[in-house]
């Protein structure tokens, strides 16, 4: 086998994870770009969708596992979203003050989540069950592939483009972006701002639990599995740029691609090589790859 | 008598039985000093779950010797602070439980490289420490201590136990996935060794860092380099995420997996084929052994309501290891270090009372104890749920003893090491 036959196998892997990577940082891409809040507890929030799915799909409904796991990808987004809106009303006091503030509040709601999950679903290791026609593994290229990862990063893919649409295409949208631009004048022209910030810090929890429910069959759900989540969430946005949606999107694919690769031919530096990616391009361009020009950069 | 001196006599009665009756102990004897012991043990992190299976272990341990009334006379307390799957963590933890908790011994340990910091730190003070479930070589090689005991079976152990059948059953030609970090590190060099050893080779080595929990690169180059057998040192949440991957893409049944140790929480939960490939343990919650029965009924009595319903090998250890070390010091009527230490050394344990098939007993030059090792399986026909090994043989220690250990195990003397005494 050439080189390049040899490559190509983890080029595409790499991009696979890296949609899941994407779909992991939009939504705290969101929150940071519209209320410039780090928000620490995207991981916790993460963990809680793969917590809730696994829940509903243990409810005993009198249905099958296709439609409990449907019910769960729709009703767990929106537990996470009431959870991130409890979130926000307790962050309303730190708006306008040092950004410390809110980094510790997030922090110490992030031990607080996970606290909570160790009470109510215990320490151990939990499995979110899976439709027999989303498991399994298929051949593509003379290699054993699993379903589930391909059905994962389409899921990652309309995920992204409806959230696009959503911001481009409705008015809702629009006053988001507006709000991640000025405030203020979002104020002037009469838009409640508290109600958009609460809609936005929802919707940002929302997508974390979503992530959660697509990850939560590949990376197994622990109460600490946010850990893993909220690190290259952030190492993405900072990548793409802040506040940058097609950014993070770009950035998530970049360190897949570099993660699988690394994974291939370099293992050891498999986790390490996101670090060594986000140092180099942050040292070539400080505001990662689609961010907006500073100031201090004329 | 009259009213008035009536009256004074009651009153000074009372003022001397009143606090008598409410603060007595200075009418009695001194009680004396509780013997703390520091747990060390991870409660989060990469081996989060086993470590706290591993406390609970010690914790009904000490229990029991509450029960008859302690050790010596002196009540047993014991004190637990999360190492984190962290080195410098267990390295802080361990001194803050002598220097200012003032601990008699320390006890815990699952991965090697948090065990070899509290080793560190116990040697230099002189605290008897065990390593209840840290299984790298170097454990009781090159940094064992005077103080330390490894309390369980090492990678080499169990690869001299696996290696040499798996090459006749399954082919030469092997894989090493390797979790970077000491334990990995060594057990897959011990594994290699062994290999070659044997006829068969090494196609080639991947070092899974600690934290991976994406697998899909590793299992794609795997696919590429098609090896017959895929010998994988990988422990803790890596282990697990790793085994859901592989199941799910069915690469069970594409090469023949060995799998150095399997830890029972590390496969707790995951459903039974999860616990593809062969794979190597010191105990199981269904041996047909005298006492099995009963110490799992008395887990499932302490601790009601666990997620993890029976027993396994960390927890074991746990247990194992601090009865062991409480009947030394019932035995020296001493926590002096060096008489403990003495007690431990060269301690032989019978099979029946450790629940095992054969005789174990602690090497006096490596500090570690020799004991059976079992080969094991999934079970494909379970009598329950958690029944999910199929135990295929059990080896005895003398069969499986690491010969490079006392070579690399320079340990300080006695008169090196500082005596301690709680």
């Amino acid at each position: 086998m050439t080189g390049l036959a040899n490559l190509t196998p983890h080029l595409l892997n790499g991009v696979s994870l890296g949609l899941m990577f994407a779909l992991i940082a939009l939504g705290f891409m969101l929150i940071v770009g519209v209320m410039e809040v780090i928000n620490l507890a995207h991981g916790s929030l993460f963990a809680l969708g793969a917590y809730f799915a696994i829940f509903i799909v243990g409810l005993n409904l009198g249905v099958g596992i296709e439609a409990r796991y449907a019910l769960a990808f729709f009703l767990a987004p929106l537990g996470v979203a009431l959870v991130g809106m409890v979130l926000e009303v307790a962050m309303r006091r730190t708006y306008g003050r040092d950004p410390l503030y809110g980094l510790l509040l997030t922090f110490g709601a992030a031990l607080v989540i996970e606290e909570l999950i160790r009470l109510v679903w215990g320490s151990t290791e939990k499995q979110l069950p899976l439709p027999p026609d989303l498991s399994g593994a298929m051949l593509i290229g003379g290699f054993i592939y699993s379903k589930y990862r391909l059905y994962a990063s389409g899921a990652a893919v309309v995920l992204i483009l409806l959230l696009y649409l959503f911001l481009e295409k409705t008015p809702y949208g629009a006053m988001i972006k507006a709000g991640a631009h000025d405030s203020e004048m979002v104020r002037a022209l009469g838009i409640n701002l508290t109600r958009l910030r609460l809609f936005v810090f929802a919707l940002g929890a929302a997508l974390a639990g979503l992530a959660g429910i697509v990850l939560a069959p590949i990376w197994g759900v622990r109460p600490h599995v946010g850990v893993d989540a909220v690190v290259p969430a952030f190492l993405i946005i900072v990548l793409g740029g802040v506040g940058s949606f097609w950014g993070a999107v770009v950035a998530g694919v970049l360190v897949g691609i570099v993660v699988a690769v690394t994974g291939a031919y370099a293992s050891e530096w498999s986790l390490l090589s996101m670090y060594l990616l986000l140092i180099a391009l942050v040292t070539w361009r400080a505001r990662g790859l689609f961010g907006k020009k500073t100031v201090l950069e004329n | 008598m009259k009213r008035r001196k009536l009256l004074q006599m009651l009153a000074a009665g009372s003022a001397f039985y009143g606090p008598w009756k409410v603060h007595h102990a200075w009418a009695q004897a001194p009680q004396k000093k509780p013997l703390v012991i520091g747990l060390t043990m991870d409660a989060s992190g990469q081996f989060g779950a086993s470590g706290t299976s591993e406390r609970l272990g010690a914790m009904m341990a000490i229990r029991e010797f509450n029960e008859k009334g302690g050790v010596l006379g002196r009540h047993i307390e014991a004190l637990h602070i999360d190492t984190e799957t962290t080195p410098a963590t267990g390295s802080r933890v361990a001194e803050r439980m002598i220097t200012r908790n003032e601990v008699a011994f320390l006890i815990g340990g699952l991965s090697s490289g948090v065990a070899n910091a509290i080793g560190q730190v116990a040697q230099k003070y002189g605290v008897v420490y065990l390593n209840s479930n840290s299984s790298s070589p170097t454990e009781s090689g090159r940094d064992c201590k005077r103080v330390k005991f490894v309390w369980d079976g090492n990678g080499t152990n169990f690869a001299q136990a696996i290696v040499k059948n798996a090459i006749k059953v399954n082919g030469g030609n092997w894989a090493l996935l390797t979790n970077d970090y000491i334990w990995g590190h060594n057990t897959s060099k011990a594994t290699r060794e062994l290999v070659v050893k044997n006829g068969g080779r090494v196609v080639d080595e991947l070092m899974v860092p600690q934290g991976t929990r994406d697998f899909s690169s590793f299992l794609l180059k795997l696919q590429q380099m098609k090896p017959q057998v895929v010998a994988a040192a990988v422990g803790g949440d890596d282990f697990r995420a790793m085994r859901q991957q592989v199941l799910q893409t069915k690469l069970d049944r594409q090469f023949a997996w060995v799998n150095n140790q399997q830890d029972w929480e590390d496969v707790y939960g995951l459903g039974a084929e999860a616990a593809f490939g062969v794979f190597g343990t010191t105990w199981y919650y269904r041996f047909d052994l005298p006492g099995v029965k009963e110490f799992v009924e008395k887990y499932k009595k302490t601790f009601p309501g666990m997620q993890v319903k029976n027993p396994g090998n960390t927890f074991y250890n746990g247990y194992v290891a601090t009865r062991e070390l409480l009947r030394c010091v019932e035995e020296a009527g001493t926590t002096s270090n060096i008489a403990i230490i003495k007690k431990l050394e060269g301690r032989k344990m019978t099979a029946r009372d450790r629940m095992q098939h054969h005789d174990a007993w602690i090497d006096p030059a490596t500090h570690q104890v020799q004991q059976t090792i079992y080969m094991a399986t999934y079970n494909d026909k379970p009598a329950e749920t958690d029944d999910i090994f199929k135990i295929l043989s059990n080896v005895a220690p003398a069969d499986i003893v690491d010969p490079d250990a006392p070579k690399a195990c320079k340990m300080a003397s006695y008169q090196e090491t500082p005596s301690y005494e709680q």
